[in-house]
């Protein structure tokens, strides 16, 4: 087969516009195993914004985010969702 | 701002269903604001897809030569993807090449929203855009307003018309609806690849602005419950793929992965290669049908669009129509209460009962178990297809074998896979939903 026009995960956003506001709109809440909920629910996000760190703590890249609400709905009980500061997130030009 | 200085209607988010509301209202001398979290309308808004043009062409029949469109969909295919192949029919039309074109055009959300949005504020309707709204201002247990979170901070208006999409959590806040369930939310991530217009027309057999829209069922989400697309654009091909979230949690599968295998599919990687990768994006479908769709209006408030639920996700995959529809009869009853100056949901009712006698509602009605057979027979897309691929790849396999020899021996391998109740049962269940 020809050329594959595969592209990391961090090459695609690189394609996307973004204008990240300076707090996070992304919460896991208080209380909650970071590594389980990663690990069970968030690995959903289209983003890939929630990833572990050598400790297994969460890392919440909000500022590569979609927007979309996957991770919102797949945990609705340990995630604090809100929409980002407005004028600020990502802008879409070609979809 | 007080609440001296209040409008009629507060429409909040700029898509296809909150446009269209504004821009009815408006144009009947209405005082409408529209409150758009994007730097302008259509920076958040993402579909597959297919813009169905039928309700702006009863809205404004005089500006549709000015739409922005990409191509005119006059190719329609459906392919039952298998591991190694697919199995595909469709139609092509040339009288959809002709006025009215169908009423379907491939477009590009970031320009043609903006433009919606330029109309709406033609007809007079005011635009804010980069206003997030939070919540509503209750005042002696009434809704007067809303709160946006920026210096202009609070806005007060007779009628709210939420039209905020998928992730209604002002509609969710008034209780109108409970949160999206996994099992009948699509998430849909999506490419948008650059190709030359000649390659593009050359590889999908095009005339000049002729377009396709290319659906793949079966194995497209890799056994997970969803599907993929291919939408040609002038210079750019959009290609995605969506499935529920309760099926990725599943199969542990994260949709950019399976967007990758879509792309790569045997079937599928002819079209795009060569591409230049210009956009990834992302976005949830509101995929529950009629028995999911919200609580549609309360006093003062009425939900449109995706907020509402209105996607008829059967093989139609009919979205920004439903959005506009409602968006419009939401626009005529505003236009009615401000007539009677009764905002309350004696006069707001109107909305429901209109909607319920256009083809917004009867569509979702006749569509209504989709959502229920395809979370109950997750054999459509992975069994099913394999099964197939192997019965029509045998039959046409060139071997000397006599084909009534062909038929019996398959038919009794088959039957040892799956019973011959089980695939018409499937069968009759996945007819009354597709067609």
């Amino acid at each position: 087969m020809s050329t594959r026009i595969f592209k990391t995960m961090e090459d695609k956003l690189g394609l996307d516009k973004f204008k990240p506001f300076e707090k996070t709109h992304l919460k896991i809440k208080q209380g909650i195993n970071a590594k389980e909920l990663v690990e069970g629910k968030l690995f959903v996000c289209p983003a890939k914004v929630y990833e572990l760190n050598e400790k297994g703590e969460a890392i919440v890249s909000f500022e590569n985010c979609l927007e979309c609400g996957t991770c919102r709905v797949a945990a609705p009980d340990e995630i604090e969702w809100e929409y980002p500061q407005g004028g600020f997130g990502v802008t879409f030009r070609f979809s | 701002m007080s609440e001296n200085e209040k409008f009629d209607v507060i429409v909040v988010g700029g898509g296809p269903a909150g446009l269209t509301a504004g821009y009815v209202a408006a144009k009947a001398g209405l005082q409408v604001v529209i409150l758009e979290r994007g730097d302008f309308c259509g920076a958040k808004n993402v579909f597959g897809g297919i813009f169905f043009t039928n309700v702006l062409k009863q809205i404004m029949p005089d500006k549709i030569s000015e739409m922005p469109v990409e191509r005119v969909v006059t190719k329609r295919r459906w392919s039952l993807l298998t591991p190694d192949g697919e199995i595909a029919g469709g139609f092509k039309f040339t009288k959809y090449s002709e006025e009215p074109y169908n009423n379907s055009y491939t477009v590009i959300r970031a320009k043609f929203d903006k433009w919606l949005s330029e109309k709406t504020e033609e007809a007079g309707a005011m635009i804010l855009t980069g206003a997030t709204v939070d919540d509503f201002i209750i005042e002696d247990n009434k809704i007067k307003g809303v709160k946006v979170r920026m210096e202009e901070g609070n806005i007060y208006g007779d009628i709210i018309i939420l039209a905020d999409g998928v992730n209604s959590l002002l509609a969710k806040k008034l209780g109108l609806h409970k949160e999206l369930p996994k099992e009948a939310t699509i998430v849909g991530v999506k490419e948008v690849i650059a190709l030359p217009e000649e390659k593009i027309k050359d590889r999908f057999q095009l005339n000049e602005n002729d377009g396709v829209a290319y659906e793949y069922f079966g194995y497209a989400a890799k056994g997970a419950i969803g599907s993929g697309f291919i939408y040609t654009n002038k210079d750019t091909i959009s290609i995605g793929v969506g499935a529920t979230i309760k099926s990725l949690l599943e199969h542990k599968y994260n949709p950019n992965d399976l967007l990758e295998y879509f792309k790569n599919h045997p079937a599928i990687f002819p079209y795009i290669r060569d591409g230049e990768q210009k956009e990834y994006s992302a976005h949830l479908i509101p995929d529950m049908g009629y028995d999911g769709i919200s609580k549609l209006y309360k006093d003062n408030v009425m939900v449109v669009g995706d907020a509402a639920g209105f996607v008829n996700a059967s093989l139609f995959h009919e979205g920004t129509n439903l959005a506009m529809e409602s968006g419009r009869i939401a626009g005529e009853t505003a236009i009615e209460a401000k007539r009677k100056n009764d905002w309350s949901s004696v006069t707001i009712s109107l909305y429901e009962k209109r909607l319920n006698e256009s083809f917004v509602i009867k569509d979702l009605k006749k569509f209504r178990k989709l959502p229920k057979t395809l979370e109950h027979n997750p054999q459509l897309f992975k069994k099913y297809p394999e099964i197939m691929e192997e019965f029509v790849r045998d039959m046409f396999t060139a071997d000397g074998e006599p084909k009534n020899n062909k038929q019996r021996r398959l038919i009794g391998r088959l039957l040892k896979k799956e019973s011959i109740f089980g695939f018409i049962k499937t069968a009759f269940a996945a007819r009354r939903v597709i067609l």
